[in-house]
Parts: C-alpha cells; structure tokens; sequence
C-alpha cells in the first residue's frame, strides 16, 4: 500500500489510485474538466495539474498514480500559476457569453475561474469559428460548439456507458469540435447525462434551458420513481422566483452519485418524470365525485370503514413510502383486524444499464411490509370477503367498487383508481414527504421534503393517521421519522436502521446499520 | 490541408460534376476491401487503407462513402467521420484532376515558395483553394512535403516536383492532360 | 569526414532498390545469420554496445528499447516502423524507402528476432507515393523470394510485414498517435504510462523504431558492436544522416559521423551559404529544435553535443538561413505549421499554437504591441511540459529560441509594425 504525502498530509492509498482519487481521500479538491470518475481518464484538460517533488515536469492527478514516499503539493504557487495558465488557454477560444449563457452559476469553467484565473486576460485575437452554434442534436440536448473546452466527456459517456456512439471529435488543433455521427441523433436512453457530464455551457437541456437561473434552485436529495432502480436524485426547486417559470415548482432532476445504484447516471425517462409532480394534481377530496373537504372526506370514509368492521382491507400501490406502507399495515391488517396488501407493479421495458422492468420505486419495500401481492383486486376482494377497501395510489380497479360496500382512494393524479372512489382524497407525491423507498435490491433510501403538498392535497401519512384517529386507533407518531422507526422496531430487516442513519446513500435490509459515508 | 473543410462555399459545376452518388458497397472494392481486411487485426484498423482505396476509385470520401465503409466495416459511422476530418490528405469533396500541393514551409518558404505560389496562380489562374473552370487544376498549399533539398517543392497529385520556376511550371502543366 | 556510406551508397541509384542488387551487396546476410545462430539477447546486446540511437528525433538508445519488451508474453509482440517523416526540414527517410527498402527489411528481421515480433507495419507518411511504392515493391519480392512470410530464409521464423500509408498529419510521428493511426483512428497521442513497449499496437507490447535507426542494424551487426561505435562519438554509434536545407548552395543529404560539426555540415557538404551571403541562423534538428547562431555552429552534430548547446539534434534536420531573412517572418511559417498540425486533443497545444500564431500574425500586420514579444515567450513556456505528447514542446521550443536569440528583431517589428531587415524574402 503506497504512503503518499499531499499538501503535507499523509495518506495510504490502494496500489494504483490516482494522485486525485488520494487527494480526494483526504478532502482536497483537484480542479478539473475532463476527468470523471464513471468514464476513462483521457487527461485532455490539464486543469489537474500538480507538482510531485523530484519530478521537474508538473504531472496530472487524474492519471498520475501514488507511489510510496510521493510527496504531492496541489496547491503551491507553481500549480497556481500552472492553473491559471491552462484557464487562460480555455479561454483563448471561450466566448464570455456568461450573461446569456445557460450554465452561468453551475460552470466549471466560470467557477474555476472566480478562483484560479488570472484578473485580467492577454487574449485578445480573434477566436475561432465552429459549427455548431445552439444546435439541436437530439430531442433534449442543445449543442454549442464555441463553449466546448473539448474534455471529451460525453465523447466517452456515448462511447463507453450507452454504446452508441453517436457523439465524436472531429476535424483537428483548434478547429476541433464535437460532432454528432452523419445522420444520427442524440437520442439514446440516457442522452440527458450528457449535459450532467458537460463542464461548461456547451451541452444544455431544452427542457430546462433560460427557464431558471440555477442560483434561484434549491437542491434537494430524493429518489427517482422511475423504476425500482431507486436511482438517487437531486430535485431542483424554484422556491425564490416562483413567478419566473409560471409557478412551476419542481424545475428538473439531476442524478446524484450512488456507486451502489446509478453510480452517476439516470434514464432520461427518469429525469424528465418530475414534470408529473405538478401536473393535473388531485388537488381537493371528494365524496361521490363532489367536492369537499379533506375532513368531510375522511368523516365519510371512517363511516364506512366502520361499518365494514374487520371486512376492510387496504390495497397500496408500489410508489407508496415505506412509512406509508407501515401505517396501512399497522392500521389494516393490526388494529381494525382486516387485510393489507400492494398491488402488483406495472411492468415496462429495461435495459442493461440502470432501467428495470419494474416501474415502481418501493416494490421491495412493499413486499418487506406487505407481503401479499394481488394481482387481481377484484378477486382478491371477492377472496377475503372484504367490504371496504381503501386503496392508496394509482392502479386499474375495474370492476372493484361493485365488489364491496365502499372504496376510498388516496390519489395524487386523476386516474383509473381516482375514476372508480366513493371517497377521493387527495394524497402526495414523494417530493413532497420525508420516507423511504426500498430499491430493487433492498437498499433503503431516504426521500427528503423538496415541496409542501401541493395546494389542496395532504401528506398521504396524515391521510391514514387522520383515518385511524377516527377509526379509534390514533398512532402516537408526529413525524416521518417516527413512523420508521416503529417499522424498524417492528420488522426485522428494517432492524438498525432509522432516517438519520441511513445517509445520502441509503443503507441495505438486514445490514443492522448503514456503512460509513464515503466521501463526497 | 487540402481542401479547407470549413469552405462553405457552393462546388464549381465541374467539380459538381465529379461528384458521385454511392448507396451500397461498390463491387470493384469488394477485393481490395477483403484484402485490406485480412492484413489487420481489427474491422477499425482497415479503415484508412480503405479509404485511401475510395478516393483512388472516386477522388474523394464522401458522407455518403463514410456512411457504406462503417456498415461494411461494422463499426460506428462517427469513427469514420473523425477519421476523414483529421487527417487532411482524404478529400471530402470532389477536387481537381491535377491537385496542385504548394509547399509553403520553412525551407521552401527561403527558396522563394511565396513568388513560387503567386507565379503557380497566375500560371493557373485561380487562387488557394480554388478550382479551374474546366475542372482540371485544383490550388492548395500544404505542410512541409519532406523534399526541401529541392525546394521549392510542390506535389501534384501523387507526384513531387521541384526546384521550380515559371520555365519549369509551365513544362509541368503543359504535359498535362 | 570520410565516414563510410552504410546507408546513403546507392541513393539515386535505379536498381538498389530491388532484392537481387542488394543481395550481391551482401543484404540478408546478418538477418540470416541472426535467425540462424544469434539469441535474442545477443542481438540486443550488440545493438547496446553499439550505442546505436534512434533517429527519429529523440535519441533513446535502441538497444535499451528493445530490452523493454518483455519475453515469452502472451501476447504476440508487434514492430511499428515510424517513416511518417514529417519535421520540416527533414528528408532522410524519403532515400532509404526508395533506394533501400530491403536494408529496412533486413533491420525489421533483426529486430523481430530480437523481440520476439512477427509482424511489422510500415507507418509511411501519405504524401510519398513513389516511397511507398519502392517499398511495397519490395515487400512483395520479399515475400516470393523467402526473405518474408511463415519461414524465414528456412529458419523457421515467422514474419509479416504490411505496408501502411498514413492520412496526411504530423502528429503521426509521435509514437503513440502513430498506434493510433495504426488502428484507424486520428492521430491523438495516448497518456503514458504505459508505454508501448508493454500496451501498444492493439494493446500489445511494440517496438517503434524509426526507418533510419532500423536501416543501421544490419550495418552494427557485420561491422561488430565496437567498429560500429568507433564510426561515432562515444555515446552514439553508426554513421547519420543528415538533411541540409534552406539557402546553401547544394542543399541535400549527406550522410557523416556524428562526430562532424555544424559548420563542417553547412561548408563543406552543403556548400557554404547560397550565393556567398553571410550566415544568420541555423536549426540544426528539423523546425522544433531551438534556433542557433552562427558562433554556436562549431557544435558537434550528435544527440550530446547539440544538447550542450541548449538546442537538439532532433531528426537531424538543417535549415541554413542567411542575413536576409526576417525571423518574425520565419516565426510565421513556424508557428502556422505547428497551430495546423496541433492535434487538437489537450488544452495547451491546442489553444496555445493557434494563440502564438494569431500574435505573430498580429505582429507582422503591423499591429504589434510591446508586450507581444514577452507574452510569445511566456506563452510558449506554458506550453512546455504541460502537454501529453512533445508536440507541445516542439511547437513551444522555436519560438523560445527565436524570442531568445532575434528579441532585437520581434520588439522592432512590434515598435514600428514593419521589420528591421531590410528587403526580408521569407514570408509565410
């Protein structure tokens, strides 16, 4: 194991890791564009570049590796002048378009910048003309060539993660410029990581682009719904300047590294699911299809629920929370002595990468609490004799209502099951709660609150906590997190872990306690 | 560099007329393309023989060429792109029948390859990068030719000629057809 | 001075180049020999004691390369021939492909039994029809006639030998973008470590040898290691060739001991300076060498005694320039020349020639500023060491001696927007 020294701290690294993987290790941040941890080091940029004592050439940290007794300085007069010589270079071709330019706040080039450049420039010839000026090459990505500093990235994200090569380099020296194959379109499934990857402003989003300054957003940890991936998210918040982009609240998601799900990546079918967040909501309660209040509502549905006595039963689709799945369970099947069960997910298509067959986010979590699937609602109620089911999410229910004395449905968005309620209460999505998925391979993760419920709507938690209230059956839990750790007391893969434990990176079923966080 | 590849400029007619239209693999290159195969290890690493074996046959790659070697070889059409964009000797359009290469380097360039260059265009009457009306001399210059013990050195074609002078200029486009 | 010709005999000659004239030369003789009776490591040996040294440019002794490969892998071992001549000033090469593709031949065979390769590519650069024909020819007789192909001369050993012609880009001299090209790619040199003695063509160990330094192998090998060294200095064996061009009175190739001095080269072989004028400047080692004056050509023209005086011998390469040249015009075609043939791929080179080029432009459109002069130096200095391959210090490395030696020159030009030489002739 190599003993390295950098910045006059000493690390011990495996044989192999790269100086700026070590550095990393000890929290020292080595700018860079080109290098990516999820691609090949190409070593193009020379933004990296750090001085090893003995070594009279300055030496990139994304390639080079630690050796025993290396003593690295990454920070000296030397590797900032040699920084700010190579942020001189980018910029000798860079446009300073950065007041129109849409990665303005989230540049690399322009951060960097602010903190290596030089004050002014000695650049002052004319730059070089390329191709492609805001081009389309795909259904969602913007092309432009004069912003690209050519680290190759999404070159090598198409060449080496999707396969399909639709993006390369062409011509050469300073006329260089990435270019979409004759003919081809960037299309693929997970083209959208492309404008993750680029450093700069030369790949944008048209989904997202000039709808938002990025300094307006707040980020916030999620998970997307997607698939039973679970791959881990940020959602993008435009909580400061909700009139810029017509009350939209949920601006777009970004992939969040998790090398145990998505490693950085997510499908674009993924990505630009967060548009269903305020679209078409349910946003007020009914009875018999009129509206009323959320407390009118539940009043009803506890009548009815009573009524039924232990003839009830609920039916959870497989995008409800853990926590949620918990309180149907303990209310359903514990207290009032009747039934719960999850509905089988829908199926999609998948791929080898990331996308899963299994289009829910909680399936797992759902056959950890739950245990029954139904495939055939009707059946099934016909089956156990059920008079009252409350059915939490979106499913097909056809055929159902006629089945049994009375149906409530807490929905997000008008649907077959919404279609089908004698009672319709107006639920929440998962940006809108803290809770838990459990993903494909059991890995809990935790969803943070990124928006109130939307106006009208309620915590699906409170839902089912104001239905035992009335049903005679409080639960002594304030929040989500409460209600997880009464699972977690309660079932034993759940066993260890609570929210706090579980981290950015989510922890797996039967681990007893999460590993330790790595280092970001 | 051959032809500048950011030239946007409309072709002359006759270069116009030299362009081809090719859809599927020719026949005539099915043999040498076979045999070119066999002497590399990898499908990629025929490409530039190939190539070189296209603009034999057509005086030039097209888009449309680059499209049928990339089915042919079974690799993606962009590294077929890459490659013809690079290196600058594959023409990516239709050129002259005499491709007239002026060194403009540094032997050369002490050699008199600037007056060298101006007598050669008034000679041919077209500038850089242009081509006669009759489609027969096209005008470039290019990088160091590796001949600059006879500078000044121009290439026509395949073929190099120096230590040049309006005399001998005119005796070398004069045997031309 | 009167070094023998082991290379440069027959150029010019209308029948060397085909294998009857020379096999009565005494060719394959050593290659036969070695395949016959030599091991590997005695090949390798000689070629150290030899202190033969590549030719290409860099100077890195052979045999040290050659002991790099390693033995009994399994993966087959592959030779890649660097003839993609391309330093301006530079044609030396060019005359080996086409009056004696077989010595090449012969040396490849040397050195494929050395290594333990049996299959070579020759990387010719694009532009040489006739070279390439020559040694195409010659690989084809080759083939007929036994000296190629499953069994070697009898000897059992296998070799396969394929003629490559390259696209038309400098950058294919560097070893690694020159695999690259190897494998249908552009021409982008790869990171190293590793180094293509262990990762090279296709992922295989390589040997990269340039045609001059395999041409000599024969020659090392019938002279013994210690006559071979003799006919150099003590730290470079062999004769070398070398190219003289620009204004002298008979520009050509001459082939000489290293031992021979840069006036000796420009006097007495190329004829003194064309046309009596006096001497200005010489680089001495194709365009990226360092510029030298006319008090530093009592140089010995070897690997060492270039470095000694802060320049290189490089690929041997002399551009003679008289007092008449304007070296901000010079500067031009030098700058434009490495802002074209830039790769592209890393940010220094790419960005930085095409910056030194616009200045200099800048410069000789009478829009000079005080400040360019400094900044052409400090830019170039960024350039060296900063980039993947040497093309970054090629390109930088002019233009730092330029700057060194002529400042007088770029600080008037930019001064008064005109140069300081009257009547200058060489414009880009």
């Amino acid at each position: 194991m190599p003993k390295l020294t950098i910045d006059g701290r000493e690390v011990e690294v495996a044989p192999g890791t790269t100086l700026i993987e070590a550095a990393r290790r000890l929290a020292i941040h080595i700018p860079h564009y080109c290098y990516h941890r999820g691609l090949s080091i190409a070593g193009n940029c020379r933004m990296c570049l750090v001085e090893v004592e003995g070594v009279p050439k300055m030496m990139i940290a994304c390639h080079t590796q630690a050796a025993d007794g290396m003593v690295v300085h990454t920070d000296n007069d030397k590797c900032r002048e040699y920084r700010a010589a190579i942020l001189e270079f980018i910029l000798v071709n860079h446009p300073l378009d950065c007041p129109v330019c849409d990665q303005a706040g989230e540049c690399k080039l322009q951060n960097y910048y602010m903190e290596h450049g030089t004050a002014g420039s000695r650049v002052d010839e004319d730059k070089v003309k390329k191709r492609a000026k805001a081009k389309q090459i795909g259904p969602n990505i913007m092309l432009d060539s004069e912003r690209c500093i050519l680290c190759s990235r999404c070159v090598r994200f198409t060449d080496e993660i999707t396969h399909t090569h639709e993006l390369g380099i062409t011509e050469r020296a300073d006329h260089s410029e990435i270019t979409l194959a004759p003919g081809a379109w960037l299309d693929n499934r997970y083209a959208g990581c492309v404008v993750d990857l680029c450093p700069v402003g030369a790949l944008t989003d048209r989904d997202f682009r000039f709808k938002c300054r990025v300094w307006y957003l707040t980020a916030v940890d999620s998970i997307c719904t997607g698939c039973a991936r679970g791959c881990n998210i940020t959602i993008h918040v435009n909580r400061d300047r909700p009139h810029k982009a017509g009350g939209t609240r949920v601006m777009r998601y970004k992939p969040r590294e998790n090398p145990a799900v998505n490693q950085w990546w997510m499908c674009d079918a993924g990505r630009y699911s967060y548009k269903q967040i305020d679209h078409e909501r349910v946003d007020s309660a009914a009875v018999d299809g009129r509206p009323v209040a959320v407390e009118q509502a539940l009043d009803a549905s506890a009548a009815a629920l009573k009524r039924a006595a232990a003839a009830v039963a609920v039916l959870c689709a497989t995008t409800a929370t853990n926590e949620e799945l918990f309180l149907a369970r303990a209310l359903f099947a514990g207290a009032l002595g009747g039934h719960a069960a999850y509905l089988a997910p829908p199926q999609g298509e998948q791929d080898d990468l990331l996308l899963l067959a299994d289009q829910s986010p909680n399936t797992r979590g759902a056959q950890e609490i739950l245990g029954t699937e139904v495939r055939d609602p009707v059946g099934w109620v016909k089956a156990h004799g059920v008079k009252a089911v409350v059915v939490v999410g979106e499913a097909d229910l056809t055929g159902l209502k006629a089945e049994v004395d009375h149906l409530t449905v807490i929905a997000t968005h008008p649907g077959k099951a919404a279609a089908q309620a004698h009672v319709l209460l107006p639920g929440s999505v998962h940006a809108e709660v803290e809770g838990t998925f459990t993903n494909h391979a059991g890995r809990v993760q935790r969803l943070r609150v990124a928006v109130p419920p939307i106006r009208g709507a309620v915590e699906t938690w409170r839902l089912l906590l104001e239905l035992a209230g009335r049903l005679g059956h409080p639960f002594d839990f304030a929040f989500e997190d409460d209600i997880f750790a009464a699972l977690a007391s309660q079932l034993a893969p759940f066993a260890g872990l609570s929210h706090d434990n579980l981290g950015r990176r989510g922890a797996l079923l039967g681990s007893g306690a999460p590993q330790p966080t790595e280092v970001v | 560099m051959s032809v500048d590849p950011h030239a946007n400029v409309e072709l002359p007619a006759a270069l116009a007329a030299k362009e081809v239209e090719i859809t599927t693999f020719p026949e005539e290159l099915k043999a040498e393309c076979d045999a070119i195969r066999g002497r590399y290890e990898t499908p990629r690493a025929a490409l530039m023989p190939i190539l070189w074996a296209f603009q034999r046959r057509f005086g030039y790659v097209s888009q449309e060429m680059e499209r049928v070697i990339a089915a042919e070889l079974e690799i993606p059409v962009i590294w077929v792109r890459e490659t013809v964009t690079f290196y600058t000797m594959y023409n990516q359009r239709p050129v002259g029948s005499h491709h007239v290469q002026v060194c403009g380097n540094l032997s050369c360039s002490l050699c008199g390859a600037k007056e060298t260059l101006a007598m050669i265009s008034e000679e041919l009457g077209i500038g850089v990068g242009e081509t006669t009306a009759d489609g027969r001399f096209t005008l470039s210059v290019v990088q160091c030719l590796a001949a600059c013990e006879e500078a000044p050195v121009m290439q026509v074609n395949d073929r190099y000629y120096g230590r040049l002078d309006r005399a001998r200029v005119r005796e070398i486009f004069g045997g031309m057809g | 001075m009167s070094a023998p010709k082991l290379l440069s005999a027959n150029f010019g000659s209308e029948v060397s180049f085909h294998l009857d004239h020379y096999l009565e030369r005494g060719g394959y003789e050593q290659a036969r020999r070695v395949l016959a009776e030599m091991a590997p490591e005695a090949v390798i040996d000689q070629v150290k004691q030899a202190k033969l040294r590549g030719c290409g440019g860099a100077g890195f002794p052979t045999g040290m390369k050659w002991s790099f490969i390693p033995k009994g892998g399994a993966k087959p071992v592959y030779l890649a021939v660097n003839a993609d001549e391309g330093e301006p000033g530079t044609f030396k090469d060019k005359y080996l492909l086409t009056y004696e593709p077989h010595m090449l031949l012969e040396g490849m065979l040397i050195c494929a039994k050395a290594v333990g390769c049996h299959k070579a590519y020759i990387y010719v650069r694009g532009e040489f029809d006739l070279p390439i024909a020559r040694m195409e020819g010659a690989v084809a007789e080759a083939y007929d006639r036994g000296y190629l192909g499953p069994d070697v001369m009898g000897s059992g050993f296998a070799f396969d030998v394929v003629v490559h012609r390259g696209g038309g880009a400098y950058i294919c001299g560097e070893e690694t973008a020159l695999l690259e090209s190897l494998e249908g790619k552009p021409g982008h040199p790869r990171l190293k470590p590793p180094f293509p003695a262990l990762v090279g063509l296709n992922g295989c160990p390589t040997v990269i040898n340039n045609v001059e330094t395999l041409a000599l192998v024969p020659h090392l090998l019938r002279l013994g290691a210690g006559a071979f060294l003799d006919l150099g200095v003590p730290t470079q064996g062999g004769t070398k060739l070398y190219c003289v061009s620009g204004q002298v009175n008979r520009p050509g190739i001459f082939e000489a001991s290293p031992s021979v001095t840069l006036r000796q080269l420009i006097d007495d072989y190329a004829g003194g300076v064309r046309g009596g004028a006096k001497l200005k400047a010489v680089i001495p080692g194709g365009l990226s060498a360092p510029v030298l004056k006319p008090d530093e050509l009592d140089t010995e023209a070897s690997f060492e005694g270039l470095k000694q005086v802060g320049s290189m011998l490089g690929s041997a390469g002399l551009i003679v320039m008289d007092e008449s040249v304007c070296m901000v015009e010079a500067m031009r075609t030098i700058t434009q020349f490495y802002a074209h043939e830039s790769c592209g791929q890393c940010t220094p080179c790419r960005e930085g020639t095409g910056w030194l080029r616009r200045i200099v432009e800048r410069i000789l459109a009478g829009h000079g500023r005080a400040e360019d002069t400094d900044n052409l130096d400090s830019i170039a200095r960024k350039i060296t060491g900063t980039t993947i391959c040497p093309l970054g210090d090629a390109a930088a490395w002019p233009v730092m001696g330029f700057v060194e030696k002529f400042r007088d020159e770029f600080e008037y030009y930019c001064r008064t927007g005109h140069s300081r030489v009257s009547g200058a002739r060489v414009a880009g």
